[in-house]
């Protein structure tokens, strides 16, 4: 996949690039406005990954001139500019998806990875698997090791979450709207509880390690090899 | 001004003018009369001698008798008209004022002819004279008002450089300087009123921004604090703890920011610089939604959560601002009311109430929990940033709701109207 990300601070240009090579993705990078827009404009890529205070060229400005050429590449917009009317703003000006700063790479992976895959003819999984563990979407049945477990279904939403993103550190914040309908910090541990009886009911089956806790970023499902 | 007096001076010119042309109308007129009377009723000696006799004050009378000429006058000028038409000529006098014009036309008598003239040069010298007044009066009136505009304009253009003056005090940052107020109560004082009320507004605002700058510099410090004393120790521990050292970093350094953002909304919200998205909604549902998630908190902090809906209530709101109001509302209840406890949500009609059985609040600190920063856990063991009450109630307030606290003995029951 080929991305171009458009910032002007050094060391998150080299913290993002990183992270995506080691991912196998192709990045590329413009450090002001006018670059971005023309790089944009000139070659072919899957995303785009804009800041929004830009030197010479404001990235919304870019973004709406991106835009108007009827370019429909996804955007995402990875900014300091934090507050929900700033978030709605960068969403109405053409964005895909909106990111504060400071941020985790591995939730920018997953944001990214989803807006790549968006245009794509996803094959209609109708199970999901992850080593032993087992989800039938249709008939919401899960099984370990040919075991079956009972799930709650917000359980069920987090746990095919997870399953989605098997490997990959999975923040809270994105559990968190992936389960649920409202958009705000909780700044409690919904989540964790959530995770906590999943994990128990791992633990009934022996694999309670299957769910692994990263301090400082989130969770991981791990996938047993 | 100049333009009014003009015109009524021109009006006061023209009934003159009227005014004299009648009088000159009438006493001919008047003479006229007397005249053909006159010459019905007396011989042609006694006629003559009559207007020999005639008042020159009133009238200038002039006959021609045969070959002389009888009265005032010792000629009658060609071309004279018939009475009531009159025509103006002038005569020479031996007097002071050699020419005159007199203004008079004929009569036809017995006797013939008789030329009657008045003197209309008195009014027109008047006439003059007003005239000249009038002038001065307007060249006058001109000047003062030029010079009380001057002085006037210069009074105005005084206080404006004054404002400016002030304003550029403002503008370096003297944000208590304020605009004199005379004592005229004019549209300058509305306009200085006007602006001292915007600068009370943003001095306030500014003060509120300061405070809570201070608050989140103060409140940040501990956590930094920690983080810097994390990260030297870091250097000196074995490597298979670093991975764990930085990952307790990188939380405390989430907190640190999730205490920087809710202080930044709390600010916006509570200034009403964030804009609502209000549409409808229905308490019920809030209630439901607030149950679905807090439910399995509950159950691991073995407390029971109950809900109770009696009579759905639409109100106009902001979905996600009053859910994460009540959702904090109902934490609280969970965090604070300890192991085993009950929790019950209870919605009817306009009012939710979150009742718990726990230990409660202390009537003297019931108001201070809405404060920023007041967490009345001293050890500050539970993890928090002292802002969640404060944006409640923020929320609420923005929402034009009520919220109280009172005694469930034991217990808090934390009530909101609509």
């Amino acid at each position: 996949m080929k991305i171009l990300l458009v910032e002007d601070d050094a060391t998150t240009i080299d913290y993002i690039v990183k992270g995506f090579l080691e991912q196998g993705h192709n990045i590329e990078t413009a450090s002001d406005g006018h670059q971005g827009l023309s790089l944009a404009t000139s070659s072919q890529y899957d995303l785009v990954i804009l800041d929004r205070m830009l030197p010479q060229l404001d990235g919304l400005k870019l973004l709406a001139a991106l835009r108007a050429t009827g370019n429909q590449t996804p955007v995402l917009i990875l900014s300091a500019l934090a507050h929900v009317d700033e978030r709605v703003k960068g969403l109405r000006a053409g964005g895909d998806d909106y990111m504060t700063k400071p941020f985790a790479f591995s939730e920018l992976l997953v944001r990214a990875e989803k807006l790549m895959h968006r245009g794509q003819s996803v094959p209609v999984t109708t199970d999901l698997v992850v080593g032993s563990l087992k989800m039938e979407l249709l008939t919401r049945n899960v099984t370990l090791d040919g075991q079956e477990l009972l799930l709650q279904p917000k359980e069920f939403q987090l746990l095919k979450y997870l399953m989605e993103h098997a490997n990959q550190v999975i923040s809270r914040t994105l559990l968190f709207e992936a389960v649920w309908d409202y958009h705000f910090d909780p700044r409690t541990n919904v989540i964790d509880v959530h995770i906590a009886k999943l994990r128990r009911k791992f633990e009934e089956l022996g694999h309670g390690e299957l769910i692994e806790t990263v301090r400082g970023a989130g969770y991981r499902l791990r996938q047993r090899h | 001004m100049t333009v009014i007096i003009g015109a009524l001076l021109f009006t006061l010119y023209r009934q003159l003018i009227i005014e004299q042309q009648y009088q000159v109308t009438q006493s001919l007129e008047s003479e006229t009369q007397r005249y053909q009377q006159l010459a019905l009723t007396v011989d042609r000696r006694s006629f003559a001698a009559q207007i020999r006799a005639a008042d020159p004050q009133t009238a200038l009378i002039a006959w021609r008798d045969s070959y002389d000429m009888v009265g005032a006058l010792s000629f009658m000028p060609e071309d004279m008209p018939m009475l009531p038409q009159t025509r103006d000529f002038p005569i020479l006098t031996g007097g002071p004022d050699k020419l005159h014009i007199l203004t008079g036309g004929l009569v036809m008598t017995r006797y013939g002819p008789v030329l009657i003239a008045t003197r209309t040069d008195n009014l027109a010298t008047l006439i003059d004279k007003f005239i000249s007044a009038a002038a001065t009066a307007v060249m006058l009136t001109i000047v003062l008002t030029l010079a009380f505009g001057y002085l006037f304009s210069k009074a105005i253009l005084r206080r404006l450089v004054q404002y400016n003056r002030l304003s550029e005090q403002i503008e370096r940052g003297h944000y208590n300087t304020r605009l004199p107020l005379s004592w005229r109560q004019d549209e300058f004082d509305m306009l200085a009123l006007q602006f001292n009320n915007v600068l009370d507004i943003l001095e306030n605002n500014l003060l509120a921004v300061r405070g809570a700058t201070d608050n989140i510099a103060h409140d940040l410090r501990t956590p930094l604090s920690h983080i810097r004393i994390g990260l030297e120790e870091l250097a000196s521990k074995p490597s298979d703890e670093i991975s764990e050292g930085c990952a307790i970093l990188t939380e405390e350094l989430d907190h640190c920011l999730a205490t920087f953002d809710a202080m930044l909304s709390l600010t916006r919200i509570e200034e009403g610089q964030q804009t609502l998205d209000l549409q409808e909604l229905s308490l019920a549902q809030l209630c439901t939604d607030l149950l679905d998630m807090a439910d399995a908190v509950a159950e691991s902090n073995e407390q029971t959560l109950s809900l109770s809906l009696l009579s759905d209530y639409k109100v106009f709101g902001d979905k996600y601002l009053l859910f994460q109001a009540l959702y904090n509302l109902v934490d609280n209840a969970m965090k604070y009311s300890g192991q085993g406890a009950r929790i019950e949500i209870i919605q009817s009609g306009p009012q939710i109430q979150i009742r718990d059985n726990g230990p409660g609040i202390p009537d003297d600190s019931k108001e201070r929990v809405f404060e920023r920063l007041v967490r009345l856990d001293p050890s500050r063991h539970l993890q928090g940033t002292g802002l969640g009450l404060s944006m409640v109630k923020a929320i609420l307030s923005r929402h034009n709701a009520k919220i109280t606290l009172t005694d469930n003995h034991p217990g808090l029951v934390v009530t909101i109207t609509f």
